[in-house]
């Protein structure tokens, strides 16, 4: 099984993480830009992250085999923190970036203006970046968070194919699958989905415009979930190029509209600006 | 074919004219429109061959070409604006002004003096005020031939002669003087010609001895910053080309005093953004050019316009590793991705934000000379050079101190690709910002990335590093196996403590039963 986990926070996973996703075929992924669970208090703390994310990040999963690509945006928790904000002036020289295949995490969380101001700007900068975008939609309240966000995203002009709704559920799937949208799926231990509500939403909805990711970040949550859905799409009768295409070719299609995908065999280097992940001998 | 950029002191009126004139070809400019008046060079004034004789040492002396204008608002008359004019009752003082002008532009070796007609005055009536014209300007002609300078006549909006046409039926009916051209202001052509700036161009032809160039909104005689009005900048320049022009177009904008410097340094960026067979191209290639050329390499065409000494001279190139590469890759090939990269850089510095990180997409990330040098650590990459054009075109774009910002910003938020770039392309741009530049190449020698090491020790830091630091990037570089030739001017500047250094290196590897790296030992060896 190849796989491409379409949203997944590495930044905050081990080593045996990269090593297992390899082993149940994780060959590409994208990491979007999120918060940290902890609060960040200054757009220096973006920026070193961002940094991460097109270069440390990249070349540690690349020592795994994986190809990282990533997402980047002021997320829509920190897009209300006044100190965090000013790195929307930063965004464009980092989405001019190699590896940077789309603007997110965008989106809501608890609908506030200043939200609604954050996520139009970013959706603009999508637009002029000729990026497509991951949107984010809240935890609580989500229908309604949803359905403002298909509103905002109607009137920014973005094409509906260029933006993946995220870590949508049974409430939340029809008004996104009627939008044009891609439909993106988390695959959570306990939350969010799980990997027979998501076989039975995959019946019911086709295959077509559909993500599966792990989401896999700080909190719990596994890195393995896209391959296990994989495997109980099998077990409920779907057929190999089934899971290909959702856990490989639908990704590539998405993420392939940023045109900076990375997914030829070059082999990596040993080490990122001199410092190898493998410890010992050598810087 | 030649026509030279200049600018018109009269928009550096709050400047000395010394100043002014340094300022002008500091950015650029080949050319002067030196209008006569009380603080530029007055007609007037004490001691005036003396002061013409100066003004003209300086003009040699910066490069300038000059034409002279004649439209000082007060000089004749303290009251009244531009009084007397040719089409006035004490017509006489204007003509021995206008007689004046052309003794000291004989002397300043300038083009032509330029003029208009005037304001007919209440009382008199279209007719009489032609005749007043006539009579004026074969008096004025009459100074043109004792001097041996042609007069310019300048269509001015308001005035009896305010379009082109007029100003060539005036002349038909003089009989077609040889001393009688004209001076077109392009933006004029847009407030009240019933043509655009182009074709006014193509119908002067060679009657054309001086151009002024601004932006116009139609039926408005205000001057404007080249975008702000309805001009065709491109399109006229290349106008002027394709009549084979070889006189002064000199920026037009008498009301921007206050911000003369400002204002005059994005005329230039918008001029160099417009200018024919990409403009923008020519002055890329034309910078890196004096080391392509040296090594042998064709470029495209520079000849269209003859730009200043910070387009093409005082662009410090001195990296051999720059030259070798111009001629292997070549200069950006008009409409390439580089070429309109480097126009948009130009036309608009901050969209290096955005270009900078996409270079390698466009143009690749191979050796320059993948033979010798596999991964570019002595030599770099094609986009290194690419970066290295985008970053030249910045720094005619900006001043000092933006260009220090921008260096900065795109190093600090740069990717280790972008890093390089701006490390490499400080051979030719970081004399322009030598303290930003230098913390840039101080912290990547903080860093263990081969690559970046590398590209920091080139000709800007042999040049301005500090002797300390200088030789621990040398250590650095013998101990993180980077070869010795990715530093510059090692063979200069190696002195008797960076030997003891790497001797202390050196025995170092011996004692722990390493080998010496051969570029170390060489090193030891050179100094004995």
């Amino acid at each position: 099984m190849r796989i491409f986990d379409p949203h997944i926070h590495m930044t905050s996973r081990t080593t045996d993480d990269y090593e297992a996703m390899y082993s149940a075929g994780v060959r590409a992924l994208v990491e979007p830009a999120f918060w940290l669970g902890q609060p960040r208090t200054n757009v220096g703390s973006f920026t070193d992250y961002f940094d991460a994310l097109i270069g440390w990040e990249r070349f540690r999963a690349a020592q795994f085999g994986i190809r990282h690509h990533c997402t980047i945006a002021l997320n829509p928790k920190e897009a209300n923190d006044p100190r965090c904000t000013d790195v929307l002036d930063v965004l464009p020289r980092y989405l001019a970036k190699d590896g940077v295949v789309a603007v997110g995490e965008i989106g809501y969380d608890s609908m506030t203006p200043e939200e609604d101001d954050a996520f139009a700007r970013q959706l603009e900068l999508a637009v002029r970046h000729g990026l497509p975008a991951l949107v984010h939609t809240p935890h609580r309240d989500k229908a309604a968070g949803t359905a403002r966000t298909l509103d905002l995203v109607r009137e920014s002009g973005l094409a509906p194919e260029r933006v993946a709704v995220d870590h949508l559920n049974e409430t939340t799937v029809r008004a996104v699958a009627d939008s044009g949208c891609w439909m993106g799926f988390s695959i959570y231990p306990g939350t969010k989905m799980d990997e027979d509500r998501m076989v039975a939403i995959l019946r019911e909805y086709g295959t077509e415009r559909v993500l599966v990711n792990s989401a896999a970040d700080w909190g719990r949550s596994d890195p393995l979930k896209t391959h296990k859905t994989g495997l109980a799409m099998l077990a409920a009768g779907f057929d190999q190029s089934d899971v290909d295409r959702v856990l490989w070719d639908n990704p590539v299609e998405f993420y392939g509209q940023s045109g900076r995908l990375m997914l030829d065999d070059t082999p990596a280097g040993d080490t990122f600006a001199g410092n190898s992940v493998l410890r010992g001998e050598r810087p | 074919m030649t026509f030279h950029l200049g600018y018109g002191t009269n928009g550096f009126a709050n400047h000395r004219l010394d100043d002014a004139l340094a300022v002008i070809a500091d950015l650029g400019y080949t050319g002067v429109a030196l209008t006569l008046d009380h603080v530029h060079l007055d007609p007037f004034g004490p001691d005036l061959p003396k002061r013409v004789d100066q003004v003209a040492a300086r003009l040699d002396g910066l490069g300038l070409g000059v034409v002279v204008e004649t439209g000082a608002r007060f000089l004749l008359d303290p009251h009244r604006k531009h009084h007397p004019t040719l089409v006035s009752d004490a017509q006489e003082v204007r003509v021995d002004f206008l007689v004046r002008a052309l003794r000291i532009a004989a002397d300043l070796g300038a083009d032509c003096v330029s003029f208009w007609s005037g304001i007919v005055p209440a009382g008199v009536d279209h007719d009489e005020a032609w005749q007043r014209m006539r009579s004026g300007v074969t008096a004025a002609l009459d100074g043109a031939v004792r001097h041996g300078v042609p007069l310019a006549l300048e269509p001015e909006p308001g005035m009896l002669v305010e379009r082109l046409d007029q100003a060539l039926r005036l002349r038909e009916e003089l009989g077609s003087p040889d001393l009688l051209g004209i001076t077109l202001d392009v933006g004029h052509c847009v407030a009240v010609e019933p043509e655009d700036a182009a074709a006014c161009i193509r119908r002067a032809g060679d009657l054309l001895l001086n151009v002024q160039l601004d932006d116009m909104l139609p039926g408005v005689h205000e001057h404007l910053e080249f975008g702000d009005g309805d001009l065709d900048l491109p399109g006229t320049l290349a106008a002027l080309a394709e009549i084979g022009y070889t006189g002064l177009a000199g920026v037009e904008l008498p009301r921007h005093s206050h911000a003369a410097p400002d204002v005059a340094r994005r005329a230039m960026s918008a001029l160099r953004a417009a200018l024919p067979t990409p403009g923008a191209v020519s002055l890329g290639s034309e910078a890196l050019g004096g080391v392509s050329h040296a090594s042998g390499a064709a470029l495209p065409g520079s000849d269209v316009v003859s730009l200043g000494s910070e387009a093409s001279g005082a662009v410090p190139l001195g990296s051999e590793e720059l030259g070798a590469v111009s001629s292997e890759s070549g200069a950006a090939t008009p409409g390439s991705w580089l070429a309109e990269a480097e126009s948009s850089v130009l036309a608009d510095p901050a969209s290096i934000g955005a270009l900078f990180p996409a270079v390698g997409r466009e143009v690749g990330r191979t050796p320059v000379q993948g033979e010798s040098d596999p991964l570019g650590v002595v030599h770099g990459t094609v986009d290194d050079v690419a970066r290295a054009k985008l970053l030249t075109a910045l720094a005619s774009a900006v001043g000092p101190e933006e260009l220090a910002t921008e260096l900065t910003s795109l190093y600090r938020h740069g990717d280790d690709a972008e890093r390089r770039g701006v490390l490499r392309a400080l051979a030719a741009v970081g004399d322009k910002a030598p303290t930003a530049a230098v913390e840039l190449v101080q912290d990547a020698l903080r860093s263990n990335d081969t690559r970046l090491v590398a590209a920091a020790l080139g000709p800007f830091a042999a040049d301005h590093l500090d002797v300390h630091t200088w030789r621990h990037g040398v250590l650095k570089c013998l101990f993180l196996g980077i070869p010795l030739a990715a530093v510059a001017r090692l063979d200069r500047r190696a002195d008797a403590e960076l030997r003891r250094m790497v001797g202390a290196f050196a025995d170092e590897r011996r004692a722990a039963g390493r080998a010496v790296p051969a570029d170390a030992l060489d090193l030891l060896r050179s100094g004995t």
